[in-house]
Order: C-alpha cells, then sequence, then structure tokens
C-alpha cells in the first residue's frame, strides 16, 4: 500500500479515511505532513507510543525515543513556518504541544506506566484521585516517612534516599516484568509502590535542604 | 494556591496528632492512601465499652489540606458512636475547610480513613458479622 493509493470503499476502514484539510488528499493516520501538498496535519487523536512511532509498550529504548522526538521537533521548529499561513503556523504549534506532552509522558517512567495502564483499560492509576487501603504499602511508607521526619543530619537522610533509590529500581523492574507478561494488576500495584517511592525522594531532598544548612554551619 | 484560614489554622495546630496502639482490642486503624499525591494517612479510634469514641489520634503525611482534614475528623468522632462516626462525609470536610475543588479529594481520603477505622474496630469485635 502506498501513501498515494486512493482509499476503495470496501477497505476494512474504522473511520473514515483522512483527508488534508490544504489539499484534500489522502493523509495516513498520524501522519504530520500531507504525502502529497507537504502541509502539516493536526496532530488528531493519535496515542503518544503512535505519535513517536513506539511500540506499544513499557519496555523503550531511551535513545530511540530521544532521536524519534528531536527529528520530529526539528520538523516543526516555528522558523519553518515563518513564512507559512497563520492556520499552518497554529496548527504546527499545536503538533508541536503534542509532540512535547507524548515526549514527556514517556521519557518518564512513572508517566509512561501510568500512562499505559490507562491504555489498557485500567480504571484507576496511580496519578488519578483514589484511595488505597493496602496495608503493607501504606505501613512501609508511614515508618519510611517517620524516619524521614526523625533523620537529624544528612547522613541519616542519606541512607533513606539510598534505601528508596534502591526500592524504586526493585519496582520499576517489577513493572517491565509485569507489563511483559500482561499482568496489568501486578503493573498497577508496583506503579503505586514506584509512586510513593518517588514522592518518598523527593520529600527527602526538601529535608536535605533542611538539615544541611546545619551541617554546612559546622 | 492559598488555604483558607481554618486549613492553615488546622496545619499549624494540627489536633491530636499520634498515634494509639494498634493492637488494642479497644483501638481501630485506619490506613489509607491517596497514590496520585503520595499521601499517606493513619487515623485510630478509641472506643469506650458503650460504644461511644473517646479518643482519636491521626498521622498524616501530606499536603496541608489532607492534613487540616485528618485533623478536623479527630475533633468531629471524639463523644460520637461509631455509627454516627460512620456517617461523616467528606463534602462536611470540605465546606468546613472550605477546600477549593482540587483539594477535596483531601477531605474523601479522610472520610475514607475514618470509615476504615471503624471498620478496623467493628472487626476486631464481631468478626463474624461482618460476612
Amino acid at each position: 500500500m502506498t501513501e498515494a493509493a486512493t482509499p476503495t470503499t470496501n477497505a476494512p476502514a474504522t473511520a473514515a479515511p483522512l483527508r488534508c484539510w490544504s489539499c484534500g488528499g489522502p493523509v495516513a493516520s498520524g501522519a504530520v505532513f500531507c504525502a502529497t501538498c507537504r502541509a502539516v496535519q493536526p496532530p488528531g487523536d493519535a496515542d503518544h507510543f503512535a505519535r513517536l512511532g513506539l511500540p506499544r509498550a513499557f519496555a523503550l529504548d531511551a535513545a530511540e525515543l530521544d532521536r524519534r522526538y528531536f527529528a520530529a521537533q526539528r520538523q516543526l521548529h516555528p522558523d519553518r513556518f515563518a513564512t507559512r499561513s497563520p492556520r499552518e503556523r497554529a496548527i504546527s504549534q499545536s503538533q508541536a504541544v503534542s509532540l512535547n506532552d507524548a515526549y514527556e509522558t514517556l521519557k518518564a517512567p512513572l508517566a509512561r506506566a501510568c500512562y499505559l495502564l490507562k491504555l489498557e483499560g485500567v480504571a484507576r492509576t496511580p496519578d488519578q484521585d483514589h484511595t488505597i487501603d493496602d496495608p503493607a504499602l501504606l505501613m512501609d511508607q508511614m515508618e519510611r516517612r517517620e524516619a524521614l521526619g526523625e533523620a537529624a543530619d544528612g547522613a541519616a537522610v542519606q541512607r533513606i534516599v539510598a534505601a528508596a533509590d534502591a526500592d524504586a529500581r526493585d519496582a520499576l523492574a517489577a513493572i517491565a516484568r509485569a507489563f511483559a507478561r500482561d499482568d496489568l494488576a501486578a503493573a498497577a500495584r508496583e506503579t503505586t509502590r514506584l509512586r510513593y517511592l518517588e514522592k518518598l525522594i523527593e520529600d527527602a531532598r526538601l529535608a536535605r535542604a533542611r538539615v544541611a544548612p546545619r551541617q554546612a554551619a559546622g | 494556591m492559598a488555604y483558607s484560614e481554618k486549613v492553615v489554622e488546622h496545619y499549624e495546630h494540627p489536633r491530636n496528632v499520634g498515634s494509639l496502639d494498634k493492637n488494642d482490642p479497644s483501638v481501630g486503624t485506619g490506613l489509607v492512601g491517596a497514590p496520585a499525591c503520595g499521601d499517606v494517612m493513619k487515623l485510630q479510634i478509641k472506643v469506650s465499652a458503650d460504644g461511644i469514641i473517646e479518643d482519636a489520634k491521626f498521622k498524616t503525611f501530606g499536603c496541608g489540606s489532607a492534613i487540616a482534614s485528618s485533623s478536623l475528623v479527630t475533633e468531629w468522632v471524639k463523644g460520637k458512636s461509631l455509627d454516627e462516626a460512620a456517617t461523616i462525609k467528606n463534602t462536611e470536610i470540605a465546606q468546613h475547610l472550605a477546600l477549593p475543588p482540587v483539594k477535596i479529594h483531601c477531605s474523601v481520603l479522610a472520610e475514607d480513613a475514618i470509615k476504615a477505622a471503624v471498620a478496623d474496630y467493628r472487626a476486631k469485635h464481631d468478626t463474624k458479622a461482618a460476612e
């Protein structure tokens, strides 16, 4: 099938074939530019993986993600549209916004996991408002938070961060394994654990700022 | 985002911070979390022989609204029966603290925490009735 192929009416199309807003020619789903007239196309509703031409999976080649993102970003650079119509400029900007959104979501493992859970139809992902009552996870977090609150010096904070970092790596590996075997419940559980660990590491950074001046003064 | 005066008041002077012995048969413990914020909330009640909540403690790691919501609930439940405590609605908490829409979930967490504490107490005393 070539890009210029005329869509036939008996094709098993799930949606009406896309048409270029500028020349009316056919446009492949997810194409940034019209193959016929080269006009930039609206971002549409492609998911973040499709937008960056990556397989829909948690495992991801970070270098490949970067390559695809920067290549697409160059194509959408505002300088390239300086002499184009206001409409084309506006469309290129909305493409750039969608592209950045896709990149930022896929780049961060926690955001990628939450996004993938959502795509796979999990109703309550860790980035949405809901209450959990997993006693083991919450008890563990409560103890770590208490230890952080009581940490008197940088070394004590550092020990808490080091443990959380190691556990975050462990959670990340568990998320990858769970997605690889399509175990969404386990993927969601481990993503929630990662969410809590990242929050703890974030708070520990603030705690370090709290104890650091005392050390610097000594 | 500015916190309401009541949130600030509870945040700066939280009521009933602390822990009760979770293994004490007269104590019910609710431990809940909101993963979106990374919040953890523990709310405990001590219940007298005639079913009245005589003490309540909380420990919350979260934002000001989450702390204020749990602090307020510990104040409200003291002197109440278990049934009364279980009917506390997040909307009452949110209204009392004038929580903005983005912080409503903090009041939901506090409602879920007191419900969990009541359920835990009941499970200790009435292991069969829950089935």
